[in-house]
């Protein structure tokens, strides 16, 4: 069981006995721990994810202020991350060893070594302090997000990239590619028509993965550029003990992230008639 | 001549619409964290009273100098007997909703604070409140159970925040949504964001405030508010960390200006724990600590405290020559003492507060030079208040007290074993509890003086020191004042160029 007390952080260092007392009676905190929690699943399952201690304000309120722009930037950084590297992943297969390759690879390590906080922190630097093109802080528009999904994107795209060349030399020395070669296709056709179609599913579930995990809240980049996004409404609710707030999180991203596989392999069915037949 | 003078008038009412419009006066202030609830009664949070202390008023609030003087209440009157305090309410006083205010507000607020269901970590201090009469609209006569000199502070402290009684009855939302007198409304909060507070044209001091709006921006990163600044994105930020003052300093556009906290930085050694019952050890333990060199490491500079009260109150006394750094007579005083070279000592540090930890490395070296084992168990805020402070759950801790408006704020219960340091002196607990139930600045002062001289001499904390606040702000921007004890935030004078 995590120590802390919500009523103890509430009340501060300075409040009396009986106060504290109070405030855990107003809280429900004074309950046994079981009765607290099968409280809690019951009221779950009639959609009531109950208040937040610290502030007083529906848990299922604080999550949705909270998620337009979560989802915005998650979608941002995620779409970033397949624009730039299923053109470098693929390009790097079908030219292994050319310029173009080296050139993935290179921004693939670095892309991955680079924690995203620090390239924030830099983007922050050239781009808002010496060139003011974008806000320093504050929320509220489009401009707000361009950085940090900027930020989130590269290291995600560091990954998909590998994953794209990796997967994309595995499916062109696979046999379909020599028969489609033999038919006549044009390298073109067999590269983009047959191999990329394949190539794609697993960096599709990985994507997918990685949506799931930004939508659960980037602590970090949120922090460097004062969004107020999921994960510093969780972080605190932690650090606070507000506990219907912490559970109300977990469901929430748990929900999220089933819904995103399950997106994806509908997803999985439009990109392989193999699937779709089965 | 009549085209002429048309077209005069039309000019000068559009001056005057541009100049208007140029004139609106705006500041843009970092605030470091967002508070949780915007409910005075219901959170004992700094953050939520440095924001409210903008849209609230108080009957009594603290000057500049940290003397009570009268807000909402004209004055006050308290009865030879002490039980009987009346209050005069200032007149055309209007709510931010247009209630006006009245004798009813008060009570319903006190009633409120006092009501078990609110849930205040507060209400004990309204508990000498036994009755609360409104003889008219503009009386309030409260009768107290026992004299209570500590009263009068909590009433111009932010949890005395006076609310509608119309809007309490609705059971109004104050927690999103605060409706105070203050000299600003709330009119925006993007939780984690911004909050926006727009001007109250109709507050009761004349001429004030003189912004026409405070955006308070919630930047955590310190970097950025620094950047800000410097940039002219962010025209004050009051937590300026002493690392970063070269940098501002440097900039043409900003000054930095240092004004010593309220705080009592100490490090509570825990009583009950052998060998730490033994005041001899506690001594040896703060001749072992050099107070200024922590403070200058760690916090940036400061003024030490030989006792427990914060260094600008005016109940502070002087007692740092008790026990200066020796580290020669620590080491003579631990063998007198008879300490057994392997009792490992744990220090809890807080991790939140990075100048607390890095002030509890420096104490472990210290303390290891005069042959002390001590061990660092670092720990989150949550676990710091339930084990350490309210299960006395250690040997060492780092912390900071924040001052009080009044002296019993601080003291009140030391000399108990209620008191996280479990330090049993009757006759400081007896000073302490007279002093709360004695009128007047000197008869309290001369109680306070033999109370802090007996916890100076027993050491149950290592006294370090109060340290310094950097408040780093634009130059063109005057009179951003912080309140004195309360370290809220005060707008109302506060102008820019």
């Amino acid at each position: 069981m995590i120590p802390g007390d919500p009523a103890l952080t509430i009340a501060g260092v300075d409040a009396a006995e009986s106060d504290i007392q109070a405030i855990r009676a107003k809280l429900g905190t004074d309950k046994p721990m079981l009765n607290q929690y099968l409280e809690w699943i019951w009221d779950v399952f009639r959609f009531d994810f109950g208040t937040s201690l610290t502030s007083g304000r529906p848990v299922s309120d604080l999550i949705m202020e909270r998620f337009p722009l979560t989802l915005t930037l998650a979608v941002l950084g995620i779409l970033l991350s397949i624009v730039i590297a299923i053109p470098l992943g693929v390009i790097s297969a079908v030219r292994r060893w050319s310029f173009w390759d080296y050139l993935g690879m290179l921004f693939s390590q670095a892309g991955m070594a680079i924690p995203s906080f620090w390239l924030g922190i830099l983007l922050l630097m050239l781009l808002s302090i010496k060139y003011r093109v974008f806000p320093l802080f504050g929320s509220g528009s489009i401009n707000h997000l361009i950085l940090p999904s900027i930020s989130l994107g590269i290291a995600r795209a560091a990954v998909l990239l590998r994953l794209t060349r990796a997967s994309m030399v595995e499916e062109l020395s696979k046999e379909y590619v020599i028969t489609a070669r033999a038919k006549g296709l044009t390298e073109r056709m067999v590269n983009y028509k047959h191999a990329l179609r394949n190539a794609l599913l697993p960096v599709i579930t990985i994507a997918g993965i990685q949506l799931g995990y930004m939508l659960g809240g980037a602590i970090i980049i949120e922090q460097v550029f004062s969004l107020p996004g999921l994960g510093r409404l969780f972080l605190f609710a932690v650090y606070q003990r507000d506990f219907p707030l912490i559970q109300g999180g977990v469901v929430f991203v748990a929900f999220v992230f089933s819904f995103i596989n399950f997106a994806v392999d509908i997803l999985y069915s439009v990109l392989n008639p193999k699937i779709r037949i089965s | 001549m009549k085209k002429s003078l048309f077209i005069t008038l039309a000019v000068a009412m559009s001056v005057m619409l541009l100049t208007g419009i140029a004139g609106a006066k705006e500041l843009n202030f970092a605030l470091s964290g967002s508070p949780d609830s915007l409910d005075p009664h219901k959170t004992s949070g700094t953050l939520t009273f440095q924001t409210l202390k903008s849209v609230y008023d108080t009957l009594a609030e603290p000057d500049q100098t940290g003397k009570i003087v009268p807000a909402l209440a004209e004055k006050w009157d308290i009865s030879a007997d002490g039980l009987t305090w009346t209050f005069t309410l200032r007149k055309g006083v209007v709510f931010h909703n247009n209630d006006k205010l009245t004798s009813q507000d008060v009570k319903a607020t006190f009633e409120r604070i006092q009501n078990k269901e609110t849930g205040s970590p507060n209400a004990n201090e309204f508990a000498p409140i036994t009755s609360i009469e409104t003889p008219d609209d503009t009386t309030v006569v409260l009768t107290l159970s026992a004299p209570s000199a500590p009263l009068l502070g909590t009433l111009a402290s932010g949890w005395g925040a006076i609310l509608p009684q119309s809007l309490i009855a609705s059971n109004h939302d104050f927690a999103a949504e605060p409706v105070g007198t203050g000299p600003f409304k709330m009119t925006q909060w993007i939780r984690d964001g911004k909050i926006v507070l727009e001007k109250n044209k109709n507050y009761w001091m004349k001429g004030l405030p003189k912004l026409d709006k405070v955006t308070m921006h919630i930047i955590p990163e310190r970097a950025v508010q620094v950047q800000g600044l410097i940039s002219g994105q962010v025209d004050v930020s009051y937590l300026v960390d002493h690392e970063d003052e070269p940098l501002l300093n440097s900039s043409p556009d900003v000054e930095v200006n240092k004004v010593l906290t309220s705080l009592i930085l100490v490090m509570p050694m825990n009583c009950s724990r052998p060998p730490l019952d033994n005041p001899k050890v506690r001594q040896a333990i703060t001749h072992a600590i050099d107070k200024q060199k922590v403070l200058d490491v760690a916090h940036g500079g400061g003024k030490p405290i030989g006792t427990f009260m914060d260094y600008g109150n005016a109940y502070y006394k002087d007692f740092t020559d008790l026990y200066p750094y020796d580290p020669a007579k620590a080491k003579k005083l631990l063998a007198e003492a008879g300490v057994d070279k392997d009792r490992e000592f744990e220090m809890f540090l807080p991790q939140n507060y990075p100048p607390h930890v890095k002030a509890g490395e420096i104490y472990q070296a210290m303390l290891t030079k005069v042959g002390l084992n001590v061990k660092i168990k670092l720990v989150d805020w949550s676990t710091w208040i339930g084990d350490v402070y309210k299960k006395a759950k250690y040997d060492f801790t780092v912390i900071g007290h924040t001052g009080k408006l009044d002296p019993n704020g601080t003291l009140a219960n030391y000399g108990t074993v209620k008191r996280y340091v479990r330090w049993d002196n009757p006759k400081a607990a007896e000073l302490i509890a007279t002093a709360a139930k004695t009128d007047g600045f000197e008869n309290r002062k001369k109680l306070y003086d033999q109370a802090l001289q007996i916890m100076a001499e027993e050491a149950p904390f290592m006294y370090l020191g109060s340290s310094y606040r950097r408040i780093g702000t634009r130059k063109n921007v005057s009179d951003f004042r912080m309140t004195p004890s309360l370290d809220t935030f005060d707008f109302r004078w506060t102008d820019v160029k």
